[in-house]
């Protein structure tokens, strides 16, 4: 980190730990939101878009915990691909805005109870896995520093570029040759160049054309 | 990295590097042309374009010397040795003559999207990666490079049912097998930790089935085998090898006849190098595992492509089932391990290539003269009687089938022979028994051919355009390849020889 003056001062790093937390607390937020609003918004649309804010409040949960290679993944493929196409079949398929707050008020107790038994479950895995830190109370106790950031300091993204860009650069000049290939694949296959009478709208000629013009009887 | 540093007569893949950057210049070259008021037609220059820039590759091939090289480069991925050397100029070879010989085709068809060379090339060059890959991501990118082409150029035809069914079909048989491979290396990776060939091999060479050791450590191999064997569906799924076979006579029948040529001439002789390097140089000591696979597949394919061949009216899925059946002689070459099967599986996979170069060349040059001039696909009734119209084309004709067929006075006889010696010295004297039988029910359609060509009891014949000089001289030369190798085998087996002898790793 550039401009930072080690050793770090408590009060630089409780700004930072202020500002992630508040940030994780945001996204997460966000996330539980919109994916509740996903299940419970009428209108499909909607919902999709809903399933993009959750997908891109994931992502920037998985950036603040720096792993932004999954990140972008996360962007690309799932808002990019998956959630675009689901977008359009919404639209394509045209589906009327239906009442279906009375279907969920029927479903919600077996819904709750299988939603119940994951909680459970989570719970019970929690209370195995994590202990308390035994040291919290005592004179011990640190503050929680971050000691791979002052270690490391290139970043998932570059790592993956470093060796990317070096060992697999041929396999990587492949995978673009590949997509040219699928360009130019959908190219010969979709385009149509035969037609040689095409109608055309000549909007000059519409716009020139007044009622003198016209042929009179 | 600046210039210096980047050496390309270093790099040694000069070749493909070439072929890759000519692709993208012809891409625009072409496009930049074509979008142009006249709609100028320029498929026939595109050919030229692309023979002439296989022929700078083959050029380059031999320039940079790269025969002599043994190296590994690409953090290990690319590896440059007389064996790749050699496919790759045999390919090149193949593939400049197929596009030689689909130039009148592609005019007569109205095939005219300048794209249909570019994707050749697309083929091509995945071809040359995949001969010289050396890890299995670099096979699977290699592949997809190809086979994507190859879905594209079956389904080129746009205004025909078939073309475009066939296509589809391809593209998704092909898309399945290319996530078999995937599943299988993804499995290799996970319990080796590599993907690489040569750490394979470094990693298993302890391991024999007659190994003591292995008996007192109890090592599990069945998730390897299991990896290994989809590994190996999905390589028999684009070689077309008989449980595995059924999209070939549908895509092959209904692809246009230009791109059939090039599917079943040029890239066979490619995965088996593939398979070559995988499981003689990577797994050679699971040998005694994956041989009885490959066993019941082969005999099953030559069982298929003999009887299979029986019921076609039809040129094309004629030579479809005649190919499958190859497939099936050659992969009993490749189950015996021993050096002198690999060495007749290469001598057998390259006189099968130029074989089915010389079969399909003649296959394009017959063009008849009739009402439908869009007719493509061709009747067996269609070269009814060409021994009176075009004499020396049927006596070729007839001589590349008897050759193929496995007939004496044709080098086909000699490969055909050492491919069942080889199985005979092997102890495979079954395997052999049944393939000598499926071998002589398919002489019957191609004897059936030859019966068309000459003895068929009419009185009105067909007329066929007349040949370019210059395709007729290929034609000729292929026919007294085919005589001479009669005559001095030695060429073909010393080459052969000295393939297996550098490429082997023990």
């Amino acid at each position: 980190m550039p401009g930072v003056q080690f050793p770090l001062s408590l009060e630089y790093i409780t700004n930072i730990l202020m500002l992630t937390n508040s940030l994780f607390y945001l996204f997460s937020n966000v996330l539980i939101i919109s994916s509740f609003m996903v299940i419970f918004v009428q209108n499909a649309v909607y919902s999709v878009l809903f399933l993009v804010l959750s997908f891109i409040s994931a992502a920037s949960l998985l950036f603040l915990l720096e792993c932004e290679f999954i990140a972008f993944m996360f962007i690309i493929i799932y808002v990019g691909a998956i959630a675009v196409l689901f977008l359009f079949v919404v639209m394509m398929l045209d589906i009327k805005v239906l009442n279906i707050s009375k279907d969920s008020l029927k479903y919600f107790p077996f819904g709750s109870f299988i939603g119940l038994v994951f909680l459970v479950e989570i719970l019970i895995l929690v209370q195995e896995s994590f202990q308390l830190n035994p040291y919290q109370l005592h004179d011990f106790f640190n503050f929680y520093v971050n000691w791979y950031d002052k270690i490391d300091a290139v970043s998932e993204i570059e790592a993956i570029g470093q060796v990317l860009y070096t060992h697999y650069v041929l396999q990587f000049l492949v995978a673009g040759n590949i997509l040219l290939l699928a360009t130019v694949g959908v190219v010969v296959l979709t385009v149509n160049t035969n037609i040689v009478n095409l109608k055309n709208q000549i909007i000059f000629k519409q716009l020139a054309r007044n009622y003198k013009n016209v042929l009179l009887f | 990295m600046t210039l210096e540093t980047l050496l390309f007569k270093e790099i040694n893949i000069f070749p493909e590097l070439f072929l890759g950057i000519s692709i993208v210049y012809l891409t625009l070259h072409s496009t930049f042309i074509s979008i142009n008021k006249h709609y100028i037609l320029i498929q026939n220059s595109l050919v030229s374009l692309g023979v002439l820039i296989l022929l700078l590759v083959c050029y380059l091939l031999l320039n940079n010397q790269l025969d002599l090289l043994n190296v590994t480069n690409f953090n290990n991925s690319i590896v440059n040795d007389y064996f790749s050397f050699s496919t790759k100029l045999i390919i090149c070879f193949l593939s400049l003559s197929c596009l030689l010989m689909i130039q009148q085709y592609l005019a007569d068809q109205k095939l005219n999207h300048f794209e249909y060379v570019i994707l050749l090339l697309f083929s091509i060059l995945g071809l040359f990666i995949l001969i010289s890959s050396n890890d299995l991501l670099t096979a699977y990118l290699a592949i997809e490079l190809q086979s994507l082409s190859f879905y594209v150029l079956a389904a080129f035809k746009k205004n025909s049912t078939f073309s475009i069914e066939s296509g589809i079909k391809y593209f998704i048989l092909g898309s399945f097998s290319s996530c078999l491979f995937l599943l299988g290396s993804s499995l290799l990776y996970g319990l080796t930790g590599t993907i690489n060939f040569e750490d394979f091999k470094d990693l298993f060479l302890w391991f024999f089935q007659s190994n003591t050791v292995l008996t007192t450590l109890n090592f599990d191999v069945t998730l390897i085998l299991m990896a290994m064997m989809f590994i190996l569906i999905s390589l028999f799924f684009k070689l077309a090898i008989a449980p595995f076979h059924v999209w070939a006579p549908d895509v092959y029948e209904g692809s246009p006849s230009a791109s059939t040529f090039f599917f079943s001439v040029v890239p066979k002789l490619s995965i088996f190098v593939l398979l070559f390097r995988l499981f003689y140089f990577s797994f050679y000591s699971f040998f005694d595992y994956w041989r009885y696979f490959v066993v019941i597949f082969l005999v099953f394919t030559v069982i298929v492509g003999s009887f299979g061949g029986l019921e076609q009216r039809k040129l094309k899925s004629l030579l479809v089932y005649s190919s499958i059946s190859h497939m099936g002689y050659s992969l009993i070459a490749f189950t015996t391990g021993t050096f002198e099967g690999i060495q007749i599986l290469f001598s057998y996979l390259i006189i099968y290539s130029f074989s089915g170069l010389c079969v399909w060349s003649i296959f394009m040059l017959t063009r008849l003269k009739n009402n439908y001039k869009n007719k493509q696909n061709k009747d067996l009734t269609d070269l009814v009687l060409l021994g009176k119209s075009n004499k020396m084309l049927a006596i070729f004709f007839t001589t590349v089938l008897f050759s193929i067929a496995g007939f004496p006075p044709m080098i086909g006889f000699i490969v055909k022979i050492t491919v069942f010696l080889s199985a005979i010295e092997a102890s495979m004297y079954f395997v052999a028994l049944l393939s000598i039988l499926g071998s002589v029910i398919a002489t019957f359609y191609y004897i059936r051919i030859v019966k068309i060509l000459f003895f068929e009891k009419l009185l009105i014949g067909k007329l066929y355009y007349p040949i370019n000089t210059s395709k007729s001289i290929l034609v000729v030369l292929l026919f007294f390849l085919f005589l001479f190798l009669f005559i001095n085998p030695t060429l073909l087996f010393l080459f052969s020889y000295k393939l297996t002898l550098i490429s082997l790793p023990m």
